[in-house]
């Protein structure tokens, strides 16, 4: 039942988007739509995915953990792939040029190839061998802000509250660390 | 016998046209004027959308390029009005607090007398006309809006300016009471009153126009109400909204956006594909309502007309 519930859930981002794009037909830019239902589902998610671990006295969804963050790639390859075919056009030296020459947008393929190396490493024979390099994910966290915050013509009160959820977020889990240390 | 032969040219009394309806025969052609107004391209959108009655009388634009308008949906849903929300789908439920009446523009600076006139009594003095004009955002969106109002220079002329004046500057109104992102002081999103200019020449290009309507009836509320600025060739943030003082001036006014971020934007703003935006490509461009992108053109496609103001300007440098 929680399966299923955490499930749908995460899936809500993509079918929503689809019912508006593809059915509905109402989205007047709806490249842009797609960037931002896709890179604020991703981000979201990717930031819950790291909560699990701080919360998991009050609610276990440890087992949860992998799914959630599957989740959170997911989005950000509808995002890269939103790039490549809709806003290139499948231009591949545009692409290329863009990537090398804008950090907009390294920074944010930067966080992706993160990501991916979390995907691909995240089955189990893997995951035993790279588990430690997993902790990438806060790097990762880190571009996706700033790559978030650089596709703003300004920054907004919406933006602080990231930039602060950033630094809460990391200053718990510097204190989870110190903690854990001092126990051993 | 006397047969009458009738020549080929003699008509039946009853076929006669009546000497008053003749006389009224200019009156007719005008009447027929008036309903090609409301032909073509706009009752094809009229039919699509909820466009409030076209009641302005304006001169139509023959379009002679073909552009295909965006409906007036797409241009009254999705705009950028920083004084209310950064949110371009939210200016539409907000702007309901702008209130057009008895809305003042003052006119100074230099000139050969300062004036303050109802924007009323402006637009009574011009002859509309229907401009079907391409508008490119820096973001990287564009449309086609059939805009209605005049041109510039006609008001410039009104104005008088003295030779020394060499820029005009344009100011957005500043009310708290209407504008909510105003009252936020230093949370505002950019620095109020919204400023923008344009150098004397460019101001008096006969693309350079003062909008006081949208698809046949008056601008909305979230389109830049009662009365804006638009200029084709150049980004969408040049294109000054809801306009309640012009200035002449001797100096290169600071406008807002280069205030906010002097790396990012300048103060020329000419669409130009071959020079990117420090953040992202300016070379295509989505349409609205569309998939797929388009190539950005030259000036947005009025190098024509305006490409002679930058002669031997360095484009590079004057963003």
């Amino acid at each position: 039942m929680k399966r299923l519930a955490i499930h749908l859930l995460l899936l809500l981002p993509v079918l929503f988007l689809a019912f508006k794009v593809l059915v509905l037909e109402d989205v007047t830019e709806p490249v842009k739509y797609i960037y931002t239902v896709t890179g604020v589902s991703a981000t979201v998610i990717l930031y819950f995915s790291i909560c699990i671990s701080m919360i998991r006295e009050k609610i276990n969804l440890m087992k949860f953990r992998r799914a959630v963050g599957l989740y959170g790639f997911f989005y950000a390859f509808l995002h890269l792939i939103n790039f490549a075919i809709f806003d290139a056009q499948l231009d591949f030296e545009f692409i290329a040029k863009e990537t090398i020459d804008k950090p907009f947008i390294y920074l944010g393929m930067l966080a992706f190839f993160i990501l991916l190396f979390m995907t691909i490493t995240s089955i189990k024979s893997l995951y035993k061998k790279y588990n430690t390099y997993h902790r990438f994910v806060y790097l990762a966290l880190i571009l996706i802000t700033v790559h978030f915050l650089m596709a703003q013509k300004t920054i907004s009160v919406e933006n602080f509250c990231y930039i602060g959820i950033i630094l809460v977020v990391g200053y718990y889990k510097l204190l989870q660390k110190i903690v854990q240390n001092n126990k051993i | 016998m006397n047969i009458i032969k009738k020549p080929s040219w003699l008509i039946s009394e009853n076929e006669v046209t009546p000497q008053e309806l003749f006389d009224n025969r200019r009156t007719f052609l005008k009447l027929g004027a008036a309903s090609l107004i409301t032909g073509g391209s706009i009752v094809e959108a009229l039919a699509k959308d909820n466009i409030p009655v076209a009641n302005l009388q304006y001169i139509k634009d023959k379009n002679p390029n073909n552009l295909k308008l965006n409906t007036y949906d797409q241009i009254s849903t999705y705009n950028n009005f920083y004084e209310f929300t950064t949110s371009k789908t939210g200016v539409k439920d907000l702007a309901h607090t702008l209130d057009t009446d008895n809305w003042k523009i003052e006119i100074d600076g230099l000139v050969e007398k300062p004036i303050t006139i109802d924007v009323l009594d402006l637009v009574k003095k011009f002859q509309l006309e229907e401009r079907i004009y391409r508008f490119r955002c820096v973001e990287g969106w564009s449309m086609v809006v059939p805009w209605n109002g005049f041109a510039l220079k006609d008001l410039i002329k009104l104005a008088n300016p003295l030779s020394s004046a060499k820029y005009v500057r344009f100011e957005t109104k500043y009310d708290e009471e209407m504008f909510p992102d105003q009252r936020r002081g230093v949370f505002g999103s950019v620095d109020y009153p919204y400023v923008e200019g344009l150098r004397m020449d460019e101001a008096m290009n006969d693309l350079s126009f003062m909008a006081v309507g949208l698809y046949g009836s008056k601008l909305p509320k979230q389109n830049g109400a009662p009365i804006r600025l638009v200029l084709p060739w150049k980004y969408g943030f040049k294109s000054i909204k809801s306009i309640s003082k012009i200035t002449f001036v001797d100096k290169e006014p600071l406008n807002t956006w280069q205030k906010a971020n002097a790396r990012e934007y300048g103060f020329y703003a000419n669409v130009n594909p071959n020079v990117d935006h420090p953040r992202w490509s300016q070379k295509r461009e989505r349409v609205l309502g569309k998939f797929f992108k388009q190539k950005t053109l030259m000036f947005n496609g009025y190098e024509k007309e305006v490409a002679h103001l930058y002669k031997g300007m360095d484009l590079r440098k004057f963003i």
